[in-house]
């Protein structure tokens, strides 16, 4: 095996489907991080976000990239409506209840997909796409769209964190709740902004994972474990940290395959987390103990 | 006290709606299990169609017994153990039914075999779980199948191949008991015809790339990538990113692969050197017959699996009217009225049969995909084709021994 094949074949696809990893696991971590809770319908709210795209690539004709940012906005008000219709109420009781609310949430949204969209795969674009070649290296648009999407989507949230006013509460709500409160952080609010984000950045790696592959009904779900390997291995509450473990659980599944049998893929990434976990519990960027 | 004025009023309502026939009458209920979510979803409407084509037969004849009607139910077993088990057992339990047709995926029917219908006592009939593992199950004369074991079709696809000149392939098989058991009988026949097996691995279904995986295949030289995976399922995404890395020239996959979806998403264009093997039907009357019954329901009479499950639902009625409605006599009857000798049976001919069972004569019934003499574990032989694609669909090019 040449450099060059090892980068192609290995090295690539997994920093591909470690970006895809990488924007889910961004969201788990910020639902862990602020709202203390493990959101089980993540994965399915990413499978919406990608047929919401492909509502707007079939009814509206427009390019595939183009209905990303619709996407994003369906499933941000989606987010914020699933939150107010179930999780608010829940608020008050154990934590645990909430968890449980998302699962069967999980199961009523992959439904409402079911019976919206049916259950046969879908693709954006029909037909192959053959890659261009980059010095060598094999790359197609969306893979590289991807890429620079990630990056930008990373750079704007951080920046969002750190300078704005609302970013700042969020930081605080996650740092220390009752510390926020008392300093008049609006609560409701920052859970309204915190699920308006999250939902955009499920729609946004449904619709990555989407155009690099295809559509279908349970891709959100079959996601949803190595996404959360990604926010823990990182620390949660580290937005950093998820897209640091969302590389390393991509690369790490890509690379298996030259040392173990093809059925252990997603075992290795439990792996890694194990003995990460062993010597960090905090993960790799000193997230929250839960 | 409420409450229990509540119940009882729900009950008699229940009751009401479930005693509508006249009251001798004694109505059968039955079974219809397939993959209606998950990876072989699109391959399950023609499937339940050609079942409730069956049943349509039976109760526009006269249906089940003395009046009685053959009522069923469908679940959803989503191709996958925890679902169908789930299915299953609410079949069994709560709808009380006689016999189960289906369900579609092998671990689906080895699990909810093993963990339901056997203990129960009830008699199932797959019309698509092909895995050799099938066979093994100690199942008490209660597990059946109209659909040849994959034991044949691996088989026969090794020494097609090995004719058409592919003596050299990689493996990929979906890590599961339909791709491992596929996968094996292929690798054994393929090596003692004389192919090479330049790659074999399996992979778990559900994951976003498969090119580290395509790769490693690749490395050993191979021109031929065979897929014993599901179409609609990670199948498609392995075919895709093996066509648009170039790792293969030609592709090869089974029944599972014989999926619209492929070309669908795909493109006929890319696909002029994919072939798949599928089980068909052998020219019969009965196949004619049930090719224009179900054409003439508006379906696709070639869909995969349409005959074998019309078959499963046909035999597991005519198997509940042999045993007058016994259950611990349906596998007798199941295996009496598929056997010789007798007279026979076609497609649609209820009435004649509910006729001879009447008399109590012996008949044997000629299904639409063929003979089903059910050996010792409950087996059946079968017929392949070798299919390409053709536009939009697949065209058989040559039969495979």
């Amino acid at each position: 095996m040449t450099a060059i094949d090892f980068i192609n074949f290995y090295i690539v696809p997994g920093l591909v489907l470690g970006s895809i990893y990488a924007v889910g696991a961004i969201g788990i971590t910020m639902v862990f991080g602020i709202l203390r809770f493990a959101h089980l319908a993540h994965g399915d709210l990413a499978t919406m976000g990608a047929f919401f795209a492909l509502a707007a690539v079939t009814l509206l004709g427009v390019d595939p990239w183009v209905a990303l940012p619709v996407a994003m906005i369906l499933a941000a008000a989606l987010a914020v409506g699933l939150d107010r219709t179930f999780y608010d109420y829940l608020r008050d009781r154990p934590k645990i209840l909430t968890v449980m609310a998302s699962l069967g949430v999980a199961l009523m949204v992959r439904a409402v997909i079911q019976v919206v969209w049916g259950t046969d795969p879908q693709t954006y674009q029909r037909g192959i796409v053959r890659p261009d070649n980059y010095f060598g290296i094999l790359l197609r648009n969306r893979e590289l769209y991807t890429l620079l999407a990630v990056v930008v989507i990373v750079v704007a949230l951080e920046t969002f964190l750190r300078k704005s006013k609302w970013g700042k509460a969020m930081r605080a709500m996650s740092d220390n709740p009752d510390l926020a409160r008392l300093s008049g952080v609006d609560i409701r609010h920052v859970t309204v902004l915190t699920w308006a984000i999250v939902g955009a950045l499920c729609a946004a790696s449904g619709f990555f994972l989407g155009i690099n592959t295809e559509l279908h009904s349970m891709m959100g779900w079959h996601m949803l474990l190595p996404m959360f390997a990604a926010a823990i291995l990182g620390g949660v509450g580290r937005v950093q940290g998820a897209v640091l473990g969302g590389f390393i659980v991509g690369l790490a599944e890509e690379l298996s395959i030259l040392v173990m049998p093809g059925p252990y893929k997603s075992a290795t990434a439990f792996v890694i987390l194990l003995a990460i976990l062993l010597v960090r519990p905090r993960g790799l960027l000193n997230g929250k103990v839960l | 006290m409420k409450s229990k004025i509540t119940a009882g009023l729900v009950a008699s309502l229940l009751g009401a709606v479930l005693f509508t026939a006249p009251a001798h009458a004694q109505n059968q209920r039955i079974a219809l299990l397939s993959g209606i979510s998950g990876p072989i979803a699109a391959m399950a409407p023609a499937m339940l169609e050609a079942m409730q084509l069956a049943v349509r037969h039976v109760n526009e004849q006269g249906g089940i017994g003395n009046g009685g009607r053959l009522e069923f139910v469908i679940g959803d077993d989503a191709c996958n153990p925890q679902n169908a088990t789930d299915a299953a057992t609410k079949a069994v339990n709560i709808d009380r039914v006689i016999g189960m047709v289906g369900p579609a995926c092998s671990g689906a029917v080895i699990a909810a075999a093993n963990s339901v219908t056997i203990p129960a006592g009830v008699l199932m009939i797959t019309s698509s779980g092909t895995s050799p593992q099938i066979t093994k199950l100690n199942d008490r004369d209660l597990v059946f199948r109209t659909v040849p074991s994959d034991d044949y079709q691996g088989r026969a696809l090794a020494r097609t191949l090995k004719e058409r000149g592919m003596d050299k392939v990689a493996v990929a098989y979906v890590n599961n008991d339909y791709g491992k058991g596929l996968a094996d009988a292929f690798k054994d026949e393929f090596e003692s015809v004389g192919g090479t097996l330049a790659g074999f691995s399996g992979h778990e279904a559900g994951k976003a790339s498969y090119r580290s995986d395509l790769a490693q295949l690749a490395r050993g030289g191979a021109d031929t990538l065979v897929v014993f995976d599901y179409g609609d399922g990670s199948g498609l995404t392995i075919l895709r990113q093996a066509l648009e890395n170039n790792f293969f020239k030609n592709f090869v996959g089974a029944d599972g692969m014989k999926s619209d979806a492929v070309i669908r998403e795909l493109g006929a264009d890319n696909l002029k050197t994919f072939f798949t093997s599928a089980p068909v039907g052998e020219a019969s009357a009965s196949l004619d017959a049930f090719n224009q019954a179900f054409a003439a329901a508006g379906h696709d009479p070639n869909a995969i699996f349409a005959t074998t499950s019309y078959d499963a639902a046909f035999l597991m009625a005519l198997a509940i009217e042999k045993a007058g409605g016994d259950r611990a006599k349906l596998s007798e009857a199941l295996r009496s009225v598929s056997t010789e000798p007798g007279e026979p049976i076609m497609v649609g001919e209820w009435a004649k049969a509910k006729q001879l069972i009447a008399e109590g004569k012996d008949i044997n019934y000629k299904g639409a995909a063929g003979d089903h003499a059910f050996d010792e574990n409950g087996d059946v032989p079968g017929n392949y084709s070798f299919f390409k694609v053709s536009g939009t669909t697949y065209e058989a090019i040559a039969e495979m021994h």
